[in-house]
């Protein structure tokens, strides 16, 4: 977004010094002032890191200093005795699992939603939508019962559903308009040329809506990683329990072991922050597109 | 073309099955079990009709952590829209490095709440934190106060704590309404002798309208079903001495008692109908507020 060459206005030839000292201080002031609110987001995650290689005398003696030696052990011993491998698994399984199911299953259903001169097409949409409104603690309990009568009770199933049905409405809700300013012409043509429903979906429509697919993946994923509400209700067994959850139940346990806490902190952002390096721009775009279209 | 006034219905049911089995369902027996007295295990429940809803709307304890919501929602609106704005504008003006700036402001949203929750009750502990340290090592040790267990200061801490976290997502939505504003526009104003201040105010910030509604009515529908930072901060119990306490965690802490799972403190059928009260006035309050603010955006 920000990498369109637009012409800046330009900077008038100013017949005045005092002019040109103005625009001057005025653009290394904003770099200042940007410099400052990086430093106060920065500082909080370089925190982080430190203390995820203190070891604990260190955490009284040089409270923002430097670690006195640094404690690779703190992020065995995480692995090991907080659970991480399983956690760290588990959150992978769920959270690939349920963006795939979630993403496919909305696309259909966009598809099918964006013929808006056919029936139902706008009463389904809007009982899509308003499951962004319905509040997480009222159905956890219900849904609870739920799985357990359906026998999913204590496998990562029990939170791949439900992730996946509650990833539908904003998924919906940014697919929908996408599809609908598709040309019809197009999927004419490819019925008369004796495409199947399923090929005009699959073959043509599909990969025109690929940025807003994106978007879904990025914005379902970063919630579902991070989701912890639900797992905290659903996911009381430890062999099922996600990243954020885990971390937490550990807390209880070790309360006064914060570097071992704070290296399983680091693990559990490394894999969301990676993603993000890599793509930060999809994520940009992604993350303001679930805000702009809703 | 008669056999195809259907077929979009087919594409539609897989995800109407998995949702209605999955959001559909468990919220229309929340209703449900909302006219009932249940603890939330056992077998014993005794039909009450409204009984929950007229005890939840005559709660002090519910008005109490609604109000920490409101004052929450309306910190985190004037932080969005005065420093979350403002720095938005300035990454406007394509300085050098802007992709460098707008990568890092944004790098909290992509943190969970959890983490970010740690981390700053970390930095801010009385006993081996980094902030009081540091504000007696520069010589403003009396501000150093025991910020998350002080009455006074927990609430605003908490904000903070979710300033920090939201503050890049503000700035990301605000920078790609104001990339839309056509450049013209604020050319001519330049043109016509219009004040930067004129300029921001009669010109862009109107244009920034759609931005505005979407950010508000989000942020709105986020902070009231505010949760993870003020359990991983305060406690379930919205500590100290429910300073803290919201909507998200009374309903929580109703729901499944305090500590563990125990049958003897928790109020399933109570804390649904709080939750249905919620989902009631939030999604009233959503659509008023998203009605309101587009008949402005087609105004401007």
């Amino acid at each position: 977004m920000t990498d369109l060459t637009l012409p800046r206005t330009a900077p008038q030839t100013q017949p005045y010094n005092r002019h040109r000292l103005a625009l001057h201080l005025s653009r290394v002031g904003r770099h200042l002032l940007l410099t400052g609110a990086c430093a106060l987001v920065l500082g909080p995650i370089v925190y982080l890191v430190l203390a995820s290689f203190k070891s604990i005398p260190d955490f009284f003696d040089r409270p923002y200093g430097l670690p006195q030696h640094w404690e690779w052990q703190n992020y065995v011993r995480a692995w090991n005795e907080a659970n991480v491998s399983v956690t760290l698994t588990n959150s992978f399984i769920v959270t690939s699992a349920a963006v795939l199911l979630s993403t496919f299953l909305a696309s259909l259903a966009s598809y099918g939603l964006s013929q808006r001169d056919k029936v139902l097409t706008t009463a389904l949409y809007v009982l899509f939508a308003s499951g962004m409104l319905i509040p997480v603690q009222m159905t956890m309990l219900p849904l609870f019962i739920l799985l357990r009568q359906l026998g999913l009770f204590g496998t990562l199933f029990s939170l791949i559903f439900p992730y996946t049905a509650l990833g539908l409405p904003l998924a919906i809700l940014i697919l929908v308009p996408f599809f609908a300013t598709l040309p019809s012409d197009l999927a004419a043509a490819a019925r008369i040329d004796g495409a199947t429903e399923w090929q005009v979906f699959w073959r043509v429509m599909l990969p025109l809506v690929r940025p807003a697919l994106a978007s879904v993946v990025i914005l379902n994923g970063v919630w579902m990683w991070n989701e912890f509400f639900i797992p905290l209700i659903i996911a009381i067994k430890p062999a099922t329990q996600t990243l954020p959850v885990g971390i937490m139940s550990f807390v209880g346990v070790y309360s006064t072991e914060w570097g071992l806490v704070f290296a399983s902190v680091v693990i559990s952002a490394l894999p969301v922050m990676i993603a993000y390096m890599l793509l930060t721009r999809q994520f940009v775009a992604g993350i303001s597109a679930g805000a702009i279209k809703g | 073309m008669k056999t195809r006034r259907f077929t979009h219905l087919w594409f539609v049911l897989p995800a109407l099955l998995v949702y209605g089995l999955f959001v559909l369902y468990p919220t229309l027996s929340a209703f449900w079990l909302s006219l009932y007295n249940w603890s939330g295990f056992g077998a014993k429940m005794q039909f009450v009709g409204l009984d929950n809803f007229s005890e939840a709307l005559t709660s002090a304890t519910v008005y109490r952590a609604a109000w920490h919501n409101l004052l929450f929602f309306v910190a985190i609106f004037i932080f969005q829209n005065t420093v979350g704005l403002f720095l938005a504008t300035q990454l406007d003006t394509r300085p050098r490095l802007v992709q460098f700036y707008r990568t890092v402001l944004f790098l909290p949203v992509i943190i969970s709440l959890v983490a970010t929750g740690f981390i700053w009750s970390l930095m801010l502990s009385p006993n081996i934190g980094f902030l009081n340290p540091l504000l007696k090592d520069i010589g403003l040790g009396a501000l150093a106060r025991p910020w998350i267990s002080d009455t006074t200061w927990a609430l605003p801490t908490v904000i903070t704590v979710q300033a920090w976290h939201s503050l890049g997502w503000s700035i990301v939505v605000y920078l790609a309404g104001l990339q839309n504003i056509p450049h013209e526009l604020r050319e001519a104003a330049v043109i016509d002798g219009a004040t930067n201040w004129q300029r921001f105010w009669r010109v862009t910030f109107p244009l920034l309208a759609p931005a505005f509604t979407s950010l508000t009515v989000l942020t709105f529908i986020q902070i009231f079903r505010t949760f993870d930072v003020v359990y991983v901060l305060a406690g379930p119990i919205g500590s100290p001495a429910g300073a803290t306490d919201v909507l998200g965690t009374l309903i929580y802490r109703t729901a499944f008692g305090v500590s563990t799972m125990t049958a003897s403190s928790s109020r399933m059928s109570y804390a649904i109908a709080i939750s249905v009260v919620l989902f009631i006035v939030l999604g009233a309050a959503s659509t008023i507020l998203l009605t309101q603010l587009r008949r402005r955006e087609v105004q401007s």
